[in-house]
C-alpha cells in the first residue's frame, strides 16, 4: 500500500513538473527561438549558419528543425487546422495553392513593398509566380532547381563513345542509351521510374511541344505531343534495368552501383552525388537533349518560397528573418554552401564552385538562361501544378506502372489516364 | 435476482453495492482517457465519412452516403482488403504457432535460455524505420543478400505474385518475440506440479504439450490470436516503408489503412478516408464477434 | 534407449531447432551491421557482391555520433518510456481487475468499448490529438510525447485475462476475512498478475520506443524527441546513405536492448522461479 502510495504521488510530482516546465515556456517572450521548420536534412546545417548569423545581429534566436517529407505535411496540416503553425517554414508548389487559398500563410506583400533588402525584380519571376495569390506574396522566393543529364565517363570510354554535348537530340540520347546496354544485363544505358516525373520525362514532353497540365487547367496527357514524348520513353526503356528492378531501388542508387550509364538529375541531387566516391570518380553533367522536331531543349523548374504563419504572434520577427534569407549576401551564402541554387538573380554563380574538379555543373545554369545553346533554344518550364496536385501526381504515378511493364500500352495509358487527371481537377474546389 | 417482483427494486446488498462503486472508481481512468483519447476522434472521423471534406476542414459539404457508395463501386478498396486479409493468414498462425514452439522450449531448464529469448525478442526492440530499411536491403532484387547469396533472380518485393509472402514474413519475424514473451508469462503462471505428475505418470512431452499447456493456456493463445488478427487488419508500416507508390506489386499488396492513409494524408479527400476506415472498423468488429463466439468452444474457462 | 540418452537427444534436438531459429532473427541485424561498417560505394556494389566490408571503418558511426545528439534522444526516449509504462500498468491493472472480477452494471459494455478501441487504427488519433495538446499549449514537452499512452485498451485487455485465470477461491477466503475489495486487489489479487505486468510494461515499453509518427507530429523541436522519430528524420527526402542510416540504427537499438537484457533477468526470471510455487 505505502509504496503504491509512493508511486502515486512521484508520478504526481512529475507531471506537475512537465506541466510548470512547459507553461514556463509557453510564456511567449521575444526571446524565445523562432521556430523554422524544413524536410531537407542536408540543408539543415548550412540554414543554421545563416540563422546564427541573423541571432548575432538581431538578438531573436532560432532554430532550426528537420522533418520526414510526410511528417512535415502532417504537421503543417494539423497546425493549420488548429491555428498553430510553425513560425517559418519552406512550402512547395505541390501544396502552396491550398494554403494560400485558405489563407494560412502570413501575407508578405506589404512587408516586401516597404522592404530595402527585398526588390521583387531580383529574384526569378517563375518562383515568386509559385507563391503568388490573388497578386498577393506569400512567399518569398528561396532558391530554384533545373535538370541536367549526368554520364558515366567510364562506360562511355570503354564504347568508345563520344560525351553528351549540347548537339545532342533525343535520338542522340536513345542511340547512346542502347550502344551502352549490355546483354547480359550488367550495365543499361539509362534508367526512369513513373516516379522520376519532375526529373526525367515531364521534360521530355515539353521538349517534344506537349503539355502535363495545359493553360486552361486540363490534363495534358492526350495532347499528341505528350503521347509522341511518352512514346519515346517508351523505347527507351528497351535499354533501361527491368520495371521491377527501378521500382525497387532508386535511379539515383542504380547509377551509384554502377550498372546505369546515364540518368537525368535535378540540381537538388548534387550535394549528395558530391559526397559518393564512385560518383565523383567516373560520372559528369551534360546539358539535357533537345527535340529535332521542335528545336526545343525544356527543363522543369521548381523552387521553394520561405513562408511564415498566418497566426503568429511574432509577425515582425518572422518577416525579419524570411527577410534575411532573402537578402543578396545569404542568398549568395547558401549558394556558396553548396545546399542548392539560390533564386537571387545572379547568385547562382557560387553555386557552380561548390562542386569545382569534381562535376561541371555549368548545364544546370545554362539550361536555365532563356537561349540557345547548341542548336538548341533553352525552355525553362514550372513544375506543372493545379489546386490539389498530389492526388493526380500520385495517381499518374500509379498509372503509368502499366505502361512501364508494357511499353507498347504507352498510348493507351496516356489516353486514360487524361480521362482520371481531367476528372479529379474537375472535383478540385478553390474558395 | 431470479425473483422480479413488480413494483419493488430489487434490493441490492452492500456486497453488490460496493462492486458497483469498486468498479467505477476502477475503470475511470482508463474509461475517461479512452473516451478523450480515442472515442472522440473515431465519432468525429465517423460524421466526417458523410462529407465532402475541403482542405483543412474549411467549408465541407454533406453529401450523405455518396463516400460510401463511390467506395462500393471502387475495386481498389476491396483488393486492399483482400490483400489484407492475405497478409493476416500468413501472419497470424505462423507467428502464433511458431512462438508457442519456442516459448515451450524456452520454459524447460535447458542451456543459454535467456540467450534465446534475447535474439528471438530482439526484433522487437529495433526501431520500425532501420527494420524496413535492412529488410528492403535484404530483398533488393540488385543488391540484395538473398538473391547474391543463393545466385537467385527473384523480385522478393515487387514482383505481385511473391511480394505478399515476403511481406507476410517480415511480418512474423518481428511480432515472434512479442507472442513468445506473452506466451512465456503465461506458461510461467502454470502451476509446475502439474508437470510433475505428469512426469510420475510417464507421459512424454507431446502429450503434456497437448494436455496441460494447450488447455492452460488457452486463455493466453485467444488473447494473443485476437490482438494478433486485430494488429494484422492494421497493417501499415510494413507497406508505408516497404512499398514504394510505382512498385508493380503495391496494387496486390496495399493494406486497406495504406489506402486510408493514401487518402486521407496524402490525396487531400479526408472524406473518402474516413468511410475506408469505417469499412475497416465493420469488418474487423464481425471477426472479433465471430471469435468471441468461437472461444466458448475452446477457451478452457476456469 | 536409456533415459538418460533419450533426453540428452531431445536437448540437441531443441538446440538445433533454437540455433536455426536464432539465425534467422539474426541475420538482419549482421547484416545492418555489416553495412554499417562498409562504405556507400561497397554497400550498392554488384559485380563484385561484397558481403565483408574490405576495411572495417567507423566514420559512419563517428558522423552519426557528432550530428545526432544522441545523449538528449535517449533521455527522452526513457523519459517516455518511463512514463507510459508507469501510466499504462496502473490503469490497466485497476480496469483490468474491475472488468474480470467485480460484477457491475454498465461493466459489459465498457469493456465491448475497450475491446472496439483496439480496432481503431492509430493513425486517425493523430490530428485530433494534435489538435488537442495545441490547445493545451503542450506542443514540444515530454507530457505530449506521453499524452496518447496515459491508458491502454491492450493493456486493460491484457490484464483482464489475467485476472481471469486466477481461481475464485484466493478472493472468496480474502472476502471472508473481511478484505474490503480495494485490500483484495491490492494485497492479493494484484501481485499474483505480476507477470503480466511486466509483459505489459515491456510491451509499452517497446511501442513507446517505436511510436513515430507521434512524436515526429507533435514535438517538432529536436530537443524533445525520442530516438525512433530521429532515425526517420535522419532518412532526409533525397538521402541514401545506407551505411550511415544502418550505423544511426545500431546506436540507437544497442541502449533498449541493454534495458532489455536488465528487464528479463530482474523480472521474467525472478517470476519463472516464484511463479511455479502458486
Amino acid at each position: 500500500m505505502r509504496k503504491i502510495i509512493q508511486i502515486l504521488a512521484a508520478v504526481l510530482v512529475l507531471a506537475t513538473l512537465c506541466i510548470g516546465l512547459s507553461a514556463s515556456a509557453l510564456a511567449a517572450d521575444s526571446t524565445a527561438p523562432l521556430e523554422v521548420v524544413i524536410w531537407d536534412n542536408n540543408q539543415q546545417a548550412g540554414l543554421q549558419a545563416i540563422c546564427d548569423l541573423f541571432t548575432e545581429e538581431t538578438g531573436i534566436p532560432v532554430q532550426v528543425v528537420v522533418k520526414s517529407w510526410d511528417a512535415y505535411w502532417t504537421l503543417l496540416e494539423a497546425g493549420a487546422m488548429g491555428g498553430d503553425m510553425p513560425d517559418v517554414f519552406w512550402m512547395h508548389s505541390n501544396n502552396s495553392q491550398m494554403y494560400m487559398a485558405y489563407d494560412m500563410l502570413l501575407d508578405l506583400t506589404d512587408y516586401i513593398a516597404a522592404s530595402e533588402v527585398v526588390q521583387v525584380e531580383n529574384y526569378m519571376p517563375e518562383i515568386w509566380e509559385l507563391y503568388t495569390y490573388n497578386d498577393r506574396y506569400y512567399g518569398l522566393p528561396k532558391d530554384y532547381d533545373t535538370i541536367a543529364l549526368w554520364y558515366n565517363k567510364t562506360m562511355f570510354d570503354e564504347a568508345g563513345l563520344a560525351y553528351p554535348d549540347a548537339t545532342w537530340t533525343y535520338e542522340d540520347l536513345l542511340n547512346a542509351a542502347k550502344a551502352l546496354t549490355k546483354e547480359d544485363g550488367s550495365q543499361y544505358g539509362f534508367a526512369l521510374n513513373p516516379s522520376n516525373d519532375q526529373d526525367t520525362y515531364y521534360n521530355f514532353v515539353y521538349a517534344m511541344g506537349g503539355s502535363i497540365v495545359t493553360e486552361d487547367r486540363k490534363s495534358g496527357y492526350d495532347d499528341p505531343n505528350t503521347i509522341r514524348a511518352m512514346q519515346y520513353v517508351g523505347e527507351l526503356l528497351s535499354y533501361c534495368p527491368p520495371n521491377t528492378v527501378m521500382s525497387e531501388t532508386g535511379t539515383d542508387v542504380l547509377a551509384k552501383s554502377g550498372q546505369v550509364a546515364m540518368i537525368t538529375q535535378g540540381s537538388w541531387m548534387v550535394a549528395d552525388f558530391k559526397q559518393n566516391e564512385y560518383m565523383a570518380e567516373n560520372f559528369d553533367v551534360a546539358i539535357l537533349p533537345y527535340d529535332s522536331v521542335t528545336g526545343n531543349r525544356a527543363s522543369i523548374c521548381n523552387g521553394l518560397g520561405w513562408a511564415a504563419s498566418a497566426f503568429t504572434d511574432r509577425p515582425n520577427d518572422c518577416w525579419a528573418l524570411i527577410e534575411w534569407f532573402g537578402s543578396k549576401e545569404m542568398q549568395t551564402m547558401q549558394a556558396e554552401l553548396g545546399v542548392t541554387m539560390s533564386a537571387y538573380n545572379g547568385t547562382s554563380d557560387q553555386w557552380v564552385n561548390c562542386a569545382e574538379g569534381i562535376f561541371d555543373l555549368t548545364p544546370y545554369l545554362q539550361v536555365a538562361s532563356e537561349e540557345k545553346t547548341g542548336d538548341g533554344n533553352n525552355m525553362l518550364v514550372l513544375r506543372p501544378y493545379t489546386f490539389n496536385s498530389t492526388q493526380w501526381q500520385s495517381a499518374a504515378q500509379q498509372a503509368f506502372v502499366a505502361a512501364w511493364a508494357d511499353p507498347s500500352k504507352m498510348e493507351e495509358v496516356c489516353l486514360s489516364f487524361a480521362a482520371t487527371m481531367n476528372n479529379l481537377i474537375a472535383q478540385e474546389v478553390m474558395p | 435476482m431470479a425473483t422480479k417482483s413488480i413494483g419493488r427494486k430489487p434490493k441490492m446488498s452492500p456486497w453488490d453495492k460496493s462492486q458497483l462503486i469498486w468498479g467505477w472508481i476502477f475503470i475511470a481512468p482508463t474509461m475517461l482517457g479512452l473516451l478523450i483519447l480515442n472515442f472522440y476522434p473515431i465519432v468525429d472521423t465517423a460524421i466526417q465519412s458523410f462529407y465532402r471534406t475541403m482542405p483543412f476542414n474549411r467549408g465541407n459539404v454533406f453529401v450523405g452516403f455518396e463516400n460510401y457508395i463511390n467506395m462500393i463501386a471502387d475495386a481498389e478498396v476491396w483488393q486492399s482488403l483482400i490483400n489484407t486479409f492475405k497478409y493476416a493468414i500468413i501472419e497470424v498462425p505462423f507467428s502464433i504457432a511458431i512462438a508457442l514452439v519456442l516459448a515451450v522450449f524456452l520454459n524447460r531448464k535447458i542451456r543459454f535460455r535467456s540467450g534465446y529469448r534475447t535474439i528471438f525478442f530482439l526484433p522487437m526492440i529495433a526501431a520500425p524505420a532501420a527494420v524496413a530499411m535492412v529488410w528492403r536491403w535484404l530483398y533488393n532484387s540488385q543488391f540484395s543478400l538473398i538473391n547474391n547469396a543463393f545466385g537467385l533472380h527473384v523480385d522478393w518485393i515487387s514482383d505481385p505474385n511473391i511480394a505478399w509472402i515476403s511481406v507476410g514474413i517480415i511480418g512474423v519475424w518481428s511480432i515472434l518475440g512479442y507472442n513468445m514473451v506473452l506466451f512465456l508469462s503465461g506458461l510461467q503462471e502454470i502451476p509446475g506440479d502439474y508437470y510433475e505428475a505428469a512426469d510420475i505418470d510417464g507421459a512424454n512431452g507431446f502429450v503434456q504439450f497437448f494436455h496441460i499447456t494447450l488447455p492452460l493456456l488457452s486463455r493466453t493463445i485467444y488473447f494473443v490470436l485476437v490482438t494478433r488478427v486485430i494488429g494484422a487488419l492494421q497493417l501499415f508500416d510494413l507497406i508505408y516503408m516497404i512499398m514504394d507508390g510505382t512498385n508493380p506489386a503495391l496494387p496486390k499488396t496495399q493494406s486497406i489503412v495504406f489506402l486510408f492513409y493514401k487518402y486521407s494524408f496524402q490525396n487531400n479527400q479526408k472524406g473518402y478516408g474516413a468511410a475506408i476506415v469505417i469499412l475497416l472498423l465493420a469488418v474487423t468488429m464481425i471477426i472479433t464477434l465471430l471469435q468471441n463466439l468461437f472461444q466458448k468452444k475452446w477457451v478452457n474457462q476456469d | 534407449m536409456g533415459y538418460e540418452a533419450k533426453k540428452r537427444l531431445t536437448q540437441a534436438v531443441i538446440h538445433l531447432i533454437l540455433i536455426i531459429v536464432s539465425f534467422v532473427m539474426v541475420v538482419p541485424f549482421l547484416w545492418m551491421a555489416l553495412t554499417a561498417f562498409k562504405t556507400v560505394g561497397e554497400s550498392t556494389s554488384v559485380s563484385p557482391f561484397v558481403i565483408f566490408p574490405s576495411k572495417w571503418i567507423t566514420d559512419n558511426f563517428v558522423t552519426v555520433w557528432k550530428n545526432m545528439d544522441f545523449f538528449v534522444l535517449y533521455m527522452n526516449t526513457l523519459l517516455l518510456i518511463f512514463f507510459r509504462v508507469v501510466a499504462a500498468c496502473l490503469t490497466a491493472t485497476m480496469a483490468g481487475y474491475a472488468f474480470a472480477r467485480l460484477k457491475f452494471k454498465g461493466r459489459d459494455l465498457m469493456f465491448s468499448l475497450v475491446l472496439f478501441q483496439m480496432m481503431i487504427p492509430s493513425q486517425i488519433f493523430i490530428i485530433p490529438q494534435y489538435l488537442m495538446i495545441s490547445r493545451m499549449g503542450m506542443t514540444n514537452t515530454i507530457f505530449a510525447l506521453v499524452f496518447p499512452g496515459l491508458v491502454t485498451a491492450f493493456g486493460t485487455f491484457l490484464l483482464k485475462t489475467a485476472y481471469q485465470g486466477l481461481p475464485n477461491s484466493l478472493e472468496e477466503a480474502a472476502r471472508i476475512d473481511g478484505c474490503s475489495i480495494f485490500q483484495t486487489f491490492l494485497r492479493i489479487m494484484m501481485p499474483l498478475t505480476r507477470s503480466s505486468m511486466v509483459a505489459l510494461g515491456i510491451f509499452t515499453a517497446v511501442f513507446a520506443y517505436k511510436d513515430m509518427m507521434w512524436p515526429l507530429v507533435v514535438n517538432s523541436s529536436a530537443s524533445k524527441m525520442p530516438l525512433s522519430a530521429a532515425l526517420a528524420t535522419m532518412q532526409g527526402q533525397y538521402t541514401s546513405n545506407y551505411p550511415q542510416l544502418m550505423a544511426a540504427a545500431l546506436i540507437a537499438c544497442v541502449p533498449m536492448i541493454v534495458i532489455y537484457l536488465i528487464f528479463q533477468k530482474q523480472f521474467i526470471e525472478g517470476i519463472a522461479t516464484s511463479g511455479g510455487k502458486l
